[in-house]
């Protein structure tokens, strides 16, 4: 027993991880807004955090709240432009975000160790204080989701123009889910370059943000277990699909494409949808067969 | 020194304008982004590398390359995108699954060459020179220029004199009335997206040869870049991808032998950021582009 908790611990970890990172995206997507600049977000955070406690001897959580505290701002100041894009354009903007944060992390050399990476970082985080950060980041996604905010994060995601004419301020709340979702993110990049030793600027490139936006794809955009369920598959899957050897990624890929093409919200989402509509349609059968019965009693 | 950066730029560029071409065609016809065009890229080289093992002659490769590389398009197509169109999502969902069709394709690609970077046999091509004042031309950069030169000029034949073209213009924009006037819709997704992958599949096996180099993931490069391209030229547009993939090309040369190599990059994405912001449209974008960019 204790051979397979060794065993898969790291899997666990980075399990974690990944639900950080998939919050920090499902933020934005729930808003409406298609960022992908997480990426770029976990990178700052977890260059800064790097250097803070391994070059200048910080307490770790200073530095994790430090790079919280730069992700906000930076989401801050990346909502002011990106209110101006929608969709498609948004998605290549925050792109290009990512890739100047990337190839900045490369071009400071002397500061961030450029291609080589950043190495020695003092290992500061276990698991249990990556399942901590999971359990506060889970509830505090759960009351943002029950409050206002998640109301009007819903109804902007799906009619923009009907959010408005109801009240709803786009430019202060998409503002508002890229403040939250650069804090989680630069939190998160902390915790992972407190945990693993090193970092590299390519970790935060292209491939991280396909992975984010995988986790929220396959888990569901509009609930708080549903990021969960993502990275868990996608964590899971390379050890389930040990039998398959090399056609593992072949079959992510597949899984990817049938996953848009029969569950377009997720999973979760998707199964919390079909179970409502069930519900609603036995609630209605019900209903007709009282009626039938000419059951007044 | 300079005219030397200028013609090395001019090289580079074509074969960046001949990547994005393909892409912005999609995007501008379907308004989907195909991140599996790096895919679709990569395999144009690969079918190239193994019809020259084979023992084929080269512009037989070539030719190979190209509807190999369209085949594999209109596979895409049919797997990542027919199977979403219609469900309202399509945007967000072509995204994911296209990025689905990538890995599928560069995982075969991993197995098919055992994660080794694969090369030319030595004398595949020529290696010849010649000397115009202080410009060195390899002949690999004239045949790489005329190649496509003659594909984007036979492209825009095609696409703004003949009746297919005008029926691919006809759906980009607006698919609901091209069909009504008798556009056969499901003829125009596969000549799209046959003609874009052929043009990545050259695109491929030019960069193949003129760096002696294949591997499974030599696509995402040229796909960032090519975001960059098809965003200053325009959305959608054809002769702005020409340009600016042209111009790309120069810069990125000049840049690289003039500033430090790093900072190339920086400066790339800070100009498509800023672009974006300032002149979604791009160099050449109609007003239409800019309805899409603006807030629905």
């Amino acid at each position: 027993m204790m051979n397979l908790v060794y065993t898969y611990q790291p899997l666990f970890d980075y399990f974690l991880l990944a639900i950080g990172y998939a919050y920090s995206q499902q933020m934005v997507l729930r808003a409406g807004v298609f960022s992908i600049g997480s990426a770029g977000f976990a990178c700052i955070g977890a260059y800064g955090v790097a250097i803070l406690v391994r070059d200048h001897g910080m307490y770790p959580l200073l530095a994790l709240a430090i790079a919280a505290a730069i992700g906000c701002v930076g989401g801050f100041l990346l909502s002011i432009p990106l209110a101006r894009l929608r969709g498609v354009f948004q998605a290549i903007a925050t792109l290009a975000f990512v890739q100047i944060i990337v190839s900045l992390a490369l071009y400071f050399d002397e500061l961030t160790g450029g291609p080589q990476g950043f190495n020695n970082i003092p290992k500061q985080v276990q698991t249990w204080h990556l399942v901590l950060a999971v359990v506060v980041t889970v509830y505090f996604m759960y009351v943002i989701s029950r409050s206002s905010i998640g109301r009007a994060f819903d109804a902007l995601r799906q009619d923009e123009t009907v959010g408005a004419t109801l009240g709803i301020s786009i430019r202060k709340y998409h503002m508002i889910a890229f403040v939250l979702s650069g804090a989680l993110a630069g939190f998160f990049g902390g915790m992972q370059s407190l945990y693993s030793y090193s970092i590299e600027p390519e970790m935060f490139g292209f491939a991280f943000l396909v992975a984010a936006l995988t986790y929220i794809i396959l888990g569901g955009r509009g609930t708080v277990t549903g990021p969960i369920i993502g990275a868990a598959i996608m964590s899971l899957l390379p050890e389930l699909a040990r039998p398959l050897a090399e056609n593992r990624q072949f079959f992510q890929g597949v899984l990817m494409m049938v996953m848009v093409a029969f569950m377009p919200h997720g999973v979760f989402d998707g199964l919390v949808l079909y179970l409502r509509k069930r519900r609603a349609a036995a609630r209605d059968k019900n209903f007709k067969e009282a009626n039938h019965a000419g059951a007044g009693s | 020194m300079i005219a030397q950066q200028l013609v090395n730029g001019l090289v580079t560029g074509s074969v960046y304008a001949l990547f994005a071409l393909g892409f912005t065609l999609i995007f501008g016809t379907f308004k989907i982004l195909n991140l599996a065009h790096a895919g679709v890229f990569m395999s144009g080289a690969f079918i190239g590398y193994f019809a020259v093992l084979y023992g084929l002659p080269l512009w037989l490769a070539l030719v190979l390359a190209m509807v190999g590389a369209g085949l594999v398009s209109y596979l895409v197509e049919l797997t990542a995108f027919a199977t979403i169109r219609g469900s309202g999502q399509i945007e967000f969902g072509a995204l994911i699954s296209s990025i689905g069709a990538n890995l599928c394709l560069m995982s075969v690609a991993q197995q098919l060459s055992n994660t080794k970077v694969l090369r030319f046999p030595f004398g595949t091509f020529p290696v010849r020179f010649y000397e115009i004042g202080p410009v060195r031309f390899s002949f690999l950069q004239i045949i790489i220029l005329l190649v496509v030169m003659v594909l984007l000029a036979a492209m825009m034949l095609y696409l703004y004199k003949t009746t297919f073209g005008r029926q691919i213009r006809a759906v980009s924009g607006n698919e609901r009335v091209a069909s009504l006037l008798g556009v056969n819709p499901a003829l125009v997704y596969f000549q799209t997206f046959f003609i874009s992958g052929a043009l990545a599949g050259v695109a491929g096996i030019l960069i193949g040869l003129s760096f002696n180099s294949i591997h499974f993931y030599m696509g995402e490069p040229y796909l960032l870049k090519a975001f960059v391209v098809v965003v200053l030229g325009g959305l959608g547009s054809v002769h702005g991808a020409v340009v600016a993939g042209m111009l790309l090309g120069i810069f990125q040369n000049l840049a690289v032998a003039y500033l430090p190599s790093a900072l190339t990059d920086t400066i790339i994405y800070s100009l498509l950021f800023v672009v974006l912001l300032v002149k979604p449209s791009g160099l050449f974008g109609s007003e239409g582009v800019q309805v899409g960019v603006a807030r629905r």
